[in-house]
């Protein structure tokens, strides 16, 4: 699988500059995803991993470079689901009212998404009474229902258990064998290690290294990768 | 130690009531808003009051060797303010009516005026008496004798009663055609006419009536005094002389002072003050109408929150999405409303747009309260849509929802469970506002309250009454509103 060609740019970052007040966090970055890649974007906090993902999602507005991309979806680290709404509410709304699906056809099409991530069961449930792995599906499945070339995951493990992240890194391979394109970030290089087809790693604001993750991951060239390694298994010492 | 400090402060209180007769000083009450002949407040002092009233009191306090010193009373609180003894007279245009013989002591009778009907000077050959106003409104003065005889002229005449707060808006308001008729005291449509034109007063009395003084219930030595003095200036024509002072004296009066000479007996008589209903059968008769009123707060309510929320909601979108010229606008209005008494723009609505747009009582009413409160409501929204998080906005237009969808699908809804509770809150106290609008003559449940109370002369009843009624349309609204807050705020599984 991981050998089969590189179909077409899904996403094309150049130059990309991006200030905070005076301060630039996003100092030149280019970035390239094809079609079916499941691309990590790794650094320390405050490397500007976030930031890029919030710009191509069109929340940040930037300074200088281009952003080319057709339509994302994103899934947020604390997922912002619609409180209000119902887990299939949450996945039809776009679908009816952004693309005009009729709204039987809309609610057929969510339950089956909802149905594919796993928590078809929990439709009728309201966010608040969602645990947070299930938020996180049914936000995966809300991004999904208006066919987002490429998906956008901000910390997907951040709030996992090791079981959950390997139920999350299979869905995530499902979705690319499907033809989908996803772009995520992540502290965890474990779950990177496991599943991204590619990683890039960012450190204050420029793309340092990049390429195949076992390769990067294990025999890191870059300083910025070697601290990532060392702070990461302390950190998840420290969780247990 | 305490506690018999404060039974000392209660024995002196309760120990100031029977040294009034020794005092030295005669207060007597009024209300200085009657205006001229009555009482007013003298243009070149304007701390001083001048007036027929004015003098009358004097003449008394004079005989009495007691030094007058005048009270403000509201005219409809007069008889209360007798009983509780917040002054020794009462003078002030006071009809003499079996309700009040009930309440309060009444002297003789030192007036007599008669009910006239004062119409537009068009309507002068078509609307003579209140048969001639069948279908028509009529305006008076609440809680007088005019507005009883108005009152049983609904039933025979099939005309509207109007009830006003006081003498002149009946007549500017019969003017702009609010009303097709005033009834009320000769003394006042003669001085309406002078301030008017326009207007008629036909010369065929509908009543005829009596001042008195009155004085509290149990005060009988005082008024007997009172009599007395009333009496020896009929005789020696200085009771005639004030009213000639005031342009007050016609050929009524020397009539009234040979009956009340020759007889010394109520000349009342004329309104037979027996079988009087008690306060049980009263209350009974009162309900039908207290539960009308309630409905009319409720109904006024219902549509002036409407009206708020709906008035609300546009300048809260207004004051979030709008530029900064509209921002100002709104929050110019929101400053406006909010900073000035509701009860001036009432006045402001009702009678200061009379000129261009006259709007009926319950529509004024409406529009005021709603206007009003439109400024509060926008105020919890903006603040409501405020708080929603910002993720659920980045959410929905990742989703690709437009500005206006993602307000009406999303951040509408959430904020709108926001500004629930504060919402309800501001329900209720427009229930309550309400009541203010009885200055536009809406009669709603706190003015027939009011009405019922100055009726049996008492505000127990009424007032328990009025509570519960206000308590039965408050309580389920924050009921339901507790229970759909408790719907959307399921705890989350954590």
């Amino acid at each position: 699988m991981s050998t089969a060609a590189p179909l077409e740019t899904v996403l094309e970052v150049r130059g990309l500059r991006l200030n905070r007040g005076h301060r630039q966090v996003i100092c030149g970055v280019d970035l390239e995803v094809r079609r079916s890649e499941m691309v990590a974007l790794m650094g320390l906090s405050g490397s500007g991993k976030t930031t890029v993902l919030r710009a191509v999602a069109g929340l940040e507005a930037y300074g200088e470079g281009s952003i080319e991309v057709e339509k994302v979806g994103m899934v947020f680290q604390f997922h912002y689901l619609f409180e209000h709404l119902s887990a299939l509410a949450n996945v039809w709304l776009a679908p009816v009212h952004v693309l005009g699906v009729a709204r039987p056809d809309a609610e057929a099409r969510a339950q089956s998404l909802l149905d594919q991530v796993g928590v078809g069961h929990r439709a009728q449930a309201f966010p608040r009474e969602l645990s947070g792995g299930e938020a996180q599906r049914v936000a995966i499945a809300r991004a999904l229902a208006v066919d987002p070339p490429l998906l956008l995951l901000d910390e997907p493990t951040a709030s996992l258990d090791p079981a959950r992240q390997n139920e999350l890194g299979k869905a995530l391979r499902e979705l690319s064998g499907q033809g989908r394109t996803l772009l995520f970030t992540s502290h965890d290089d474990d779950f990177v290690r496991d599943y991204a087809t590619r990683v890039v790693v960012l450190a204050e604001g420029r793309v340092v290294e990049e390429g195949e993750p076992r390769q990067v991951l294990t025999r890191p060239k870059h300083e910025a990768t070697r601290q990532l390694l060392q702070v990461e298994p302390a950190k998840r010492r420290a969780k247990r | 130690m305490r506690v018999r400090s404060f039974f000392l402060l209660l024995l002196l209180l309760a120990g100031e009531a029977p040294s009034i007769a020794q005092d030295p000083i005669l207060r007597w009450g009024g209300d200085a808003e009657g205006g001229a002949p009555f009482m007013e407040a003298n243009p070149e002092d304007p701390t001083k009051l001048v007036g027929f009233d004015v003098e009358v009191a004097e003449l008394i306090a004079l005989e009495l060797g007691r030094t007058p010193r005048f009270v403000q009373v509201a005219f409809a609180q007069l008889d209360q303010s007798a009983i509780r003894g917040d002054f020794d007279l009462g003078l002030c245009g006071i009809e003499d009516t079996p309700a009040r013989r009930s309440m309060v002591a009444a002297s003789v009778p030192y007036y007599e005026f008669r009910e006239v009907l004062t119409v537009r000077d068009a309507d002068k050959d078509r609307f003579k008496s209140l048969a001639d106003l069948r279908g028509r409104s009529i305006a008076t003065l609440g809680g007088t004798i005019a507005y009883e005889v108005l009152l049983k002229a609904e039933g025979e005449h099939g005309i509207t009663a109007v009830s006003y707060d006081d003498d002149v808006h009946p007549y500017s308001d019969l003017l702009l055609g609010r009303v097709d008729a005033v009834l009320l005291d000769n003394v006042l449509a003669d001085r309406s006419m002078r301030r008017n034109s326009g207007l008629f007063t036909q010369p065929e009395a509908v009543d005829v009536g009596h001042y008195v003084v009155i004085t509290a219930p149990a005060n009988v030595e005082l008024r007997d005094r009172v009599d007395e003095i009333l009496r020896s200036a009929m005789r020696d024509g200085r009771l005639e002389a004030i009213f000639q002072k005031w342009n007050s004296w016609n050929d009524d009066q020397p009539g009234l002072y040979a009956r009340v000479l020759a007889a010394a007996s109520d000349v009342v008589a004329e309104h037979p003050a027996a079988a009087r209903p008690s306060r049980a059968e009263l209350t009974l008769q009162y309900l039908p109408s207290l539960f009308e009123a309630a409905f009319i707060t409720l109904a006024l309510s219902c549509l002036s929150m409407a009206l708020a929320v709906s008035l609300g909601i546009t300048i809260a979108t207004g004051r979030v999405y709008g530029g900064n010229l509209t921002r100002a606008f709104l929050t110019g209005y929101v400053e406006l409303m909010r900073g000035t008494p509701v009860l001036l723009q009432l006045f402001v609505i009702y009678y200061g747009l009379a000129a261009m747009v006259r709007l009926p009582a319950f529509a004024a009413a409406l529009l005021g309260l709603g206007l009003n409160y439109a400024a509060y409501e926008s105020e919890i929204y903006r603040s409501a849509l405020e708080a929603v998080p910002r993720g659920q906005l980045e959410a929905s237009r990742i989703l690709g929802f437009s500005r206006m969808q993602v307000l009406r699908l999303i951040r509408g809804p959430q904020a709108f469970r926001l500004a629930l509770a504060p919402m309800t809150n501001d329900f209720v106290a427009l229930l309550k506002d309400s009541s203010l609008v009885s200055v536009l003559t809406v009669v709603e449940l706190t003015k027939r309250t009011q009405i019922f109370a100055a009726n049996i002369g008492s505000w127990v009843i009424p007032g328990v009454l009025c509570a519960a009624l206000y308590l039965a349309m408050s309580l389920p609204l924050g009921h339901l509103a507790r229970r759909l807050e408790m719907r959307w705020r399921a705890p989350s599984p954590s």
